[in-house]
């Protein structure tokens, strides 16, 4: 005879014991006097258990019209919850916003830019207009010194202008894009195990 | 099908509920009701003081629903509710019941066939042996016996792991047993003779 499955008999009784334990269980139970009486006094305990019926209580309905008196007024754990929430559906409206503001801006510098090109701003350029004004340093220097000359100073002062001018705003709009991108990548992910969850419930139920 | 809609029914209640609206509370305190007080019952034996832990019980669920989380079941997160509450009337109350066991006992020490207890004296024997359990051993058994929740859904219910659960229900029952052994056990297989 196998083992004696004393230490099995409770999860057995609740219907708690699966695959090759049940089988090892019901194979000893079959076979062995001891565990079967004992399992015979736990099902005896269970019975009795259940001679303790419940009482009577209100109704739930008076039940809860009680409650609902002594509710608090406010729920103050949920509005820190509101505002999160809030503030995660504002992100991609921030980052829309961010994103036309530094358009704007850059569009405008231009514009200012070309205009005091063309002389039309000769007072109020020097304030209005950031970068353009301020001419090439580097390459100027670099060009002054004697080190560039020609068509060197010529790419070298393009570089340096597009680095000043254009960098800045194709990387800003790419770190926008990139913050955007991630938000959605983290929404769809919170989506998907939303609907995973409710599915989970709705299997169990 | 029915059992789906009243998931999906419960899910929009939680939802409206954590919103603020009482009357999808009430609606949430009308469903679970009778299995908290049940709970609470059978933890300490006290009507009155089952319906008063009953209704802290929900009150603290109303202030805590933000924190509640669909994965688990309401149900579970009320009854832990439950259980704390009950455990923390029993101490206020100074357990006055589970010595009560032991003068009943003393009223028949030879029990026998022939003392064929009434039912209710019966009933009040069970009863106040399971109350004498202590308290973690008794809320896994209440919550097994009187609630048939599997051990994992007691386990998600009050926050220990499955193996915890079975040592406490083999040790609840194992007390039980050993307490009403001379008493009921006798006079059970009496009656099946």
């Amino acid at each position: 005879m196998s083992k004696h499955v004393t230490d099995w008999l409770n999860a057995y009784l609740d219907g708690e014991l699966h695959g090759s334990q049940l089988h090892h269980a019901e194979a000893h139970l079959a076979e062995c006097q001891v565990c079967e009486a004992e399992l015979r006094s736990l099902e005896r305990l269970s019975s009795l258990l259940h001679e303790i019926s419940a009482p009577e209580f209100t109704s739930p309905e008076r039940f809860a019209a009680q409650v609902n008196l002594r509710l608090p007024r406010q729920q103050t754990a949920i509005s820190g919850k509101k505002i999160l929430e809030i503030g995660w559906w504002m992100v991609p409206v921030g980052l829309l916003g961010v994103w036309i503001f530094i358009g704007t801006a850059f569009v405008l510098s231009d514009i200012l830019s070309a205009a005091n090109n063309f002389g039309l701003l000769s007072g109020i350029s020097n304030w209005l207009s950031f970068g353009s004004s301020n001419g090439i340093y580097l390459s100027s220097t670099l060009g002054q010194a004697g080190l560039l000359s020609g068509n060197s100073l010529n790419w070298a002062e393009a570089t340096e202008t597009f680095t000043r001018m254009s960098l800045p705003q194709i990387s800003l709009q790419i770190s926008i894009a990139l913050l955007y991108l991630s938000w959605i990548a983290i929404w769809w992910a919170r989506h998907t195990r939303h609907q995973r969850q409710q599915h989970g419930q709705l299997l169990e139920g | 099908m029915v059992m789906i809609l009243a998931v999906i029914n419960e899910t929009e209640l939680v939802t409206r509920a954590q919103n603020g609206e009482r009357s999808a509370f009430s609606e949430l305190v009308c469903i679970h009701v009778q299995g908290v007080r049940n709970v609470i019952y059978r933890m300490c034996g006290d009507v009155q003081i089952a319906e008063d832990a009953a209704q802290e019980t929900f009150i603290q669920a109303w202030m805590h629903l933000s924190s509640y989380r669909p994965q688990t079941s309401l149900c579970s997160w009320l009854y832990r509710i439950a259980v704390n509450a009950a455990t923390d009337i029993l101490r206020k109350e100074k357990r006055i019941l589970p010595n009560a066991l032991e003068d009943l006992q003393l009223k028949d020490p030879q029990p026998g066939p022939e003392a064929i207890l009434s039912q209710a004296e019966r009933t009040s024997l069970l009863q106040k042996a399971v109350l004498s359990l202590p308290d973690a051993s008794r809320a896994v058994l209440v919550l097994r016996e009187y609630e048939e929740m599997s051990y994992q859904e007691i386990a998600d219910a009050l926050d220990i792991p499955v193996g915890t659960v079975m040592s406490r229900l083999n040790y609840a029952r194992k007390l039980l047993k050993d307490k009403l052994k001379q008493k009921l056990f006798l006079q059970m297989e009496a009656e099946h003779v």
